[in-house]
């Protein structure tokens, strides 16, 4: 008789070694509300979905977003915008078939693959966020070089003092610098959230894919 | 309609109430994460069962919700701290009287259980449960013969456990 099977002997005993709780007990848990990871995780995508729509409204309304439109960079920015929304309408829709599939009463490794899914389905938001934000920066200062005026003024100062390539190179890489900063804190925001979040889950899936090989 | 709802539920969950404690048994170490545990999993049956058709048994449907709450959706708690050697006190182990070494060795068996990892320990659960591979696969979404594998591997790593 192996180990397991000494254990098992014990285990089914009809016992009275668990604590019994009355219906009122289980009635009371019923009303209570879930801490699950995927509520969590719920709540966490749909501010994530809404700190990036606030930011690019909050964006199209700054001062300097209206001086902008005097460059007459409509046809650039306009369509780069719409594109934006697409985008997101997408991924929120993508987010909401997702979760709906999440099914705690689903096979364990389907359950861990449909939340990790959902998952990914914000991350890649985010991360077309993040690149979009790249992106509009460069495009921005692309924009910049040509359109204002007292920009067009400085390079025109550094080319006739021959420090053009200097000047573009601060400026590039102090452009980079934030850029590379920002997304940095994201990646420290993301690691220390769903580092902390979904650390059993990633650990338990691995373990189960691990089974197939 | 929902207060019948409840009360059907209530009352099914009530009398299979053990597996979920068994669930809880295994995969915490003390009273407050076992009763936290126990909290989680009641709120996600419930959730889950107006989708119960009754085209399984209550029971079969609770072993799927309760370890997939227990390996995948519970966040541990803060007050789950891993205390060894607790299972003894928890539960009184129930043996012939007097008999040290019987109770001896089941204290050892279940503290070596709960050294476990979270599928092995799902693994033994079903096994302990009298579950066949077949069951065991489709709980936890591997095949059967996978399952075989890998419930070998959990019965030598006890035994590298209990006789290191």
């Amino acid at each position: 008789m192996d180990e397991l099977d000494i254990l098992k002997k014990d285990w089914q005993k009809e016992d009275s070694r668990y604590p019994k709780l009355s219906y009122n007990d289980i009635y009371v848990m019923i009303l209570k509300k879930s801490s699950s990871i995927v509520k969590w995780i719920f709540i966490i995508s749909i501010i994530e979905f809404v700190f990036w729509t606030v930011i690019s409204f909050a964006l199209k309304d700054a001062e300097f977003n209206k001086k902008f439109e005097s460059y007459n960079a409509g046809n650039i920015m306009i369509p780069f915008m719409v594109l934006g929304y697409l985008i997101l309408a997408y991924f929120f829709y993508k987010f909401f078939m997702n979760y709906r599939t999440i099914s705690v009463t689903d096979n364990a490794k389907r359950l861990m693959e449909n939340i990790l899914k959902t998952r990914r389905t914000v991350k890649q938001y985010v991360a077309f966020n993040l690149i979009y934000l790249v992106v509009s920066a460069f495009l921005v200062l692309g924009i910049e070089f040509n359109r204002d005026e007292t920009l067009i003024a400085t390079v025109n100062k550094a080319a006739a003092d021959g420090e053009l390539f200097k000047f573009y190179a601060v400026t590039i890489l102090a452009t980079t610098f934030v850029l590379a900063v920002i997304i940095g804190l994201f990646l420290v925001f993301y690691y220390l959230i769903y580092g902390l979040l979904l650390k059993r889950l990633n650990t338990n899936y691995k373990e189960l894919k691990k089974l197939e090989v | 309609m929902t207060k019948e709802l409840e009360h059907s539920f209530v009352e099914q969950l009530e009398q299979h109430q053990n597996i979920v404690h068994k669930v809880c048994r295994l995969y915490t170490n003390n009273q407050d994460a076992h009763n936290d545990l126990f909290q989680e999993i009641t709120i996600q049956l419930w959730k889950a069962y107006p989708k119960f058709r009754g085209d399984s048994k209550f029971s079969t449907w609770m072993y799927r919700v309760s370890l997939n709450t227990a390996i995948t959706l519970y966040r541990k708690s803060k007050r789950n701290i891993n205390t060894q050697d607790i299972d003894g006190i928890q539960y009184k182990i129930k043996s012939e009287p007097y008999d040290d070494t019987e109770e001896q060795q089941l204290k050892l068996l279940y503290n070596a259980v709960h050294q476990l990892n979270d599928i092995e320990k799902a693994l033994v659960f079903l096994y302990l449960e009298d579950k066949n591979y077949n069951e065991i696969s489709e709980t936890l979404g591997i095949s059967e013969v996978n399952a075989r594998v890998k419930m070998n591997r959990v019965k030598t790593k006890l035994k590298t456990i209990l006789n290191p």
